[in-house]
């Protein structure tokens, strides 16, 4: 059980006088199985279930003001976003006075609340280990003329305005506790428990962890102070996560913009706690480990690069997660396609073991390429088609279609557009369109056409060869009508042709006339490169703007046509096929023999287990 | 002892190369049968494009994707194809095993009736046995939830993630030994059934059991090291195989023929292991010359007594 005593200062600085204020009780989503995140989630998240005594709930005791007067009566839950009465994660809290623009009021909340077990949505406790998240009574944001609290959703995370914290922490003595921010001061109260202060400015969030088995690490990069606290059976992976931290730390800094925070602390959740795992909060991540993971398996540098990403989309800019997910998922997931493949690339940056080598791209790709066009990117998170939606347009698309417009506008050029929007928005929820301005503006081009195919419509980006050809040019059949004119005398009578000039003339080499179809399978527009690969090497780039539904490209030249190529170099990985993207006059079949032979073996190995192992294999298989 | 059954074994299998044969043309011919659908999916779907020609190289992860998102209706029928096809190719090695048995009891030379008529004689018997053998293949399977209950027992339900990892390697290492169990008890029942001409399989089963068990440093031992044998042959195939890598028409088929060297020498160890075990079985058991073992059950072969 959590007990707690908040006391909010908060400051009207829109131009509206307020009457009321709104909060978040995110605990109570996992009250019971009526809440709406529980209700939209069918009790699952990321595969972690709550025990069957571990629902968590949070209880405001009471509510008071500095005067004493006491405003508990008057909190009324409200669900803004589905009307479901038994969601109880927003209230609405009726202020007895108006507060006017640029008052302040201090509002003193007492409350108790259990954590999920164990951890669930990224909150809970399991056995000696807590992460303690979305714990408290959170103010929502006042924003464009309205209050923006909404319910607590399975496929939402968070809004939150910026403020200081002041927050003491009381656990037993000898645990061990990370927090947002940087501890103050830490009493032993001679009782077995310890009170630990942090203080964090500037920040929309405060989380915190304890365990008494937690393992320190420590390091510093860039002025940065880097904590990992891991669990004991996975401390030999603590270098490795301080490593993947500064590294994280460096690639941003250098790419992205400062990092106005002294501190980072990585926490490595405990066994049995993974729904903790993986998640951001201010100058707090939390990553995600076991025992034995190969170092080819890149998951912990993968998971702390995103995590630590979170620190400048979700908290630096802090845009609004609930109404447009992808500013904070789908950028962050960008930026951690660019910094695995530039730190552990170009081949292999996410998986390089055993032979098998898979690049982070391709892993985004392949998430977006089955769900590619149920929703439009832009929804909010609890409107989309189903999680797996939300997954591709939150988190996969954007990343693909940040990464095919950086190969447009090049590496330098959107590196130096990131970091503007960074310079420009920090502290300030940009949306969407301010993102695509700072684009824009430093692309020196509009490139709303992109846009508004990218994130306002579901359209699918698919191009194809879909014909090549190249045959000899022998003769002109049939009369030819110049020499008919110029030459009456020249062997034609009515009725009858004679069989032609041959073009090739004795003796002059052979010409091939040769072609390639192009077609846009899909609505979405985008300028592309074709190339026509002849014998002989010699290769002709074409680009099309991809603005018809087809174009078709004809050579005449002494070489024949060996194969053509829409997008050779692999630019847009928003292409949804690449295997339709070229074709050759005449195919070989190396490629598809050479991995059939490795799947006879396999095969044949398979069936070679003795007796009716074989089918154990299958059903492993 | 061990060595000499090997010996004896190998000698044995150098001599009936054609049935060697068999056995391997058998598995490639099931291997194939499973290959050529999904080769056919394979090529329709890559057709003529840069990414077939790819496909020589190291598998694409993009190509892999595209792969199962465009012909995922065929996917599903090729997963039925995965079950049914090793289904038959047990039964069908069930079958090759009642004529390897009996050529190598009788000492023989591979002759195409004697063995065809062996493996049909047997066939119906030892799928009775592998129904029979069911209940013990349960029992050899749970051997592995040894592991569970000790480290339950020892470090209680929530231990610490090195424990459950190394108790997983174990947990598979007792799994495996479970199988290599089974598989020399089934062997040895049905040697039993070959030289005694027992039709009750619930006894060649008790026997095969009480001979696994009552001869264990034996029968494990020698399994053991057809086991190692295996491993390391594995171990060389691998690297090499990993290095014909290229896309090259000559590299393609330098592959071809080293996995179908490493199946030979698969099938070669398989046999070897039926006629290693059937003369250790003779040396420990004291088994007289196999009573019965005819062609088709109704000539008796030239040099064995004629059926009781």
């Amino acid at each position: 059980m959590l007990h707690g005593n908040e006391t909010l200062k908060w400051f009207n600085k829109s131009g509206d006088t307020i009457t009321e204020l709104q909060f978040h009780l995110y605990l109570n989503a996992f009250r019971n199985h009526k809440s709406t995140f529980m209700k939209e989630s069918g009790g699952v998240s990321r595969g972690n279930k709550i025990d069957k005594d571990g629902w968590g709930f949070i209880e405001v005791n009471k509510i008071t003001l500095t005067s004493g007067d006491d405003l508990t009566g008057g909190m009324e839950f409200i669900q803004p976003d589905d009307g479901n009465p038994d969601d109880k994660t927003v209230f609405r809290l009726p202020l007895p006075q108006p507060l006017k623009p640029n008052d302040s009021i201090i509002v003193h909340i007492d409350f108790t609340g259990k954590l999920p077990q164990p951890p669930f949505a990224r909150t809970g406790a399991k056995k000696e280990y807590f992460f303690v998240a979305q714990w408290f009574p959170k103010i929502g944001v006042y924003i464009d003329g309205k209050w923006n609290c909404h319910q607590f959703h399975a496929n939402s995370e968070f809004f939150a305005d910026y403020g200081v914290y002041n927050v003491r922490m009381t656990v037993p003595e000898k645990n061990i506790l990370g927090a947002t921010g940087l501890e103050v001061e830490k009493k032993n109260n001679g009782d077995g428990t310890a009170t630990h202060f942090y203080h964090a400015e500037d920040v929309h969030d405060f989380a915190w962890t304890t365990s008494p088995e937690f393992i320190e690490f420590k390091d510093n990069t860039q002025d940065v102070d880097i904590r990992v606290l891991m669990q004991p059976d996975h401390a030999d992976q603590g270098p490795r996560h301080v490593e993947a931290a500064k590294a994280a730390v460096e690639y941003f800094q250098n790419w992205y913009g400062d990092y106005p925070f002294p501190n980072l602390t990585v926490v490595d959740p405990r066994r049995g706690a993974g729904g903790s795992g993986g998640m951001e909060y201010p100058t707090l991540i939390t990553a995600g480990t076991s025992y034995g993971m190969p170092e080819g398996l890149r998951a912990v540098e993968l998971v702390i690069i995103h995590e630590f990403g979170h620190n400048f989309w979700y908290h630096l800019l802090a845009s609004n997660e609930f109404e447009e997910s992808w500013m904070d998922e789908g950028i962050n997931t960008y930026t951690e396609i660019q910094i695995m493949n530039d730190k552990y690339g170009p081949i292999g940056d996410a998986i390089n073991l055993l032979g098998i080598k898979i690049n982070d791209l391709q892993f985004q790709r392949g998430q977006y390429a089955f769900f590619p066009d149920f929703d439009p990117i832009m929804r909010k998170a609890w409107e989309f088609y189903g999680g797996n939606s939300y997954g591709a347009n939150s988190y996969a698309k954007p990343g693909v279609l940040l990464t095919t417009l950086q190969n447009h506008l090049g590496r330098e050029k959107m590196q130096q557009a990131m970091r503007t929007y960074v310079e420009r928005w920090r502290f300030k929820h940009p949306k969407s369109r301010d993102f695509f301005n700072v684009i824009n503006e430093v692309a020196g081009e509009d490139l709303n056409w992109f846009f508004d195919q990218a994130f306002y419509s579901n359209a699918i980006l698919d191009y194809s060869v879909d014909r090549v050809f190249s045959r000899e040019i022998k003769k002109v059949e049939g009369y030819d009508f110049t020499l008919s004119v110029a030459r009456p005398d020249s062997g034609m009578t009515n009725g009858t042709s004679h069989s032609g000039d041959s073009i090739a003339a004795k003796g002059k080499p052979k010409m091939y006339e040769s072609g390639v179809d192009v077609r846009r399978l899909g609505a979405f527009k985008f300028p592309v490169e074709i190339v026509a690969t002849f014998e002989g090497g010699e290769k002709v780039r074409e680009k099309w703007d991809g603005q018809d539904f087809w174009k078709k490209i004809r050579y005449t030249k002494p070489n024949k046509l060996v194969s053509a190529t829409v997008d050779p170099d692999n630019k847009i990985p928003l292409d949804l096929n690449y295997t339709n993207n070229s074709k050759a006059v005449e195919g070989s079949s190396l490629g598809v023999n050479k991995l059939s032979v490795r799947w006879l073996f396999w095969m044949q190995f398979l069936l070679d287990q003795p007796e009716f192992m074989n089918l154990f294999s299958a059903i492993n298989f | 002892m061990i060595l000499h059954s090997l010996k004896s074994g190998f000698a044995q299998v150098r001599a009936n190369k054609r049935m060697v044969a068999v056995f391997y043309l058998a598995n490639l011919c099931f291997g194939l049968l499973l290959l050529l659908p999904l080769r056919s999916i394979l090529k329709s779907f890559a057709g003529n494009s840069q990414m077939a020609a790819k496909l020589g190289g190291p598998l694409d992860m993009d190509f892999l994707i595209e792969f199962f998102k465009y012909t995922d209706g065929v996917v599903p029928a090729f997963m039925g194809l995965i079950l049914i096809v090793p289904a038959a190719n047990w039964l069908f090695t069930l079958l090759l095993s009642g004529g390897a048995f009996a050529t190598f009891a009788g000492g023989e030379k591979y002759n195409a009736a004697f063995f065809w008529g062996n493996s049909a004689k047997y066939f119906g018997r030892f799928v009775r046995l592998t129904l029979w053998s069911l209940p013990v293949f349960a029992v050899l399977f749970c051997l592995q939830y040894l592991e569970t209950g000790v480290q339950r027992l020892i470090f209680g339900s929530d231990p610490y993630q090195n424990l459950t990892y190394w108790g997983g390697w174990i947990k598979i290492g007792l799994r495996q030994i479970g199988f290599l169990l089974f598989a020399m008890i089934l062997d040895y029942a049905r040697i039993h059934a070959v030289l005694t001409d027992e039709r009750k399989m619930r006894t060649s089963l008790l026997q095969g059991l009480k001979f696994v068990f009552g001869n264990f440093l034996y029968t494990f031992g020698l399994a053991l090291l057809l086991l190692l044998v295996g491993a390391v042959a594995l171990v060389i195939y691998n690297p090499i195989a990993n290095s014909l890598a290229a896309p090259n028409a000559l590299i393609v088929i330098m592959l071809f023929v080293w996995q179908q060297v490493y199946m030979v020498f698969r099938t070669l160890l398989r046999l070897t292991t039926y006629a290693s075990q059937l003369d250790l079985y003779h040396q420990r058991a004291g088994e007289p010359a196999p009573a019965a073992i005819t062609s088709t059950g109704e000539q008796p072969m030239e040099g064995l007594a004629p059926a009781a």
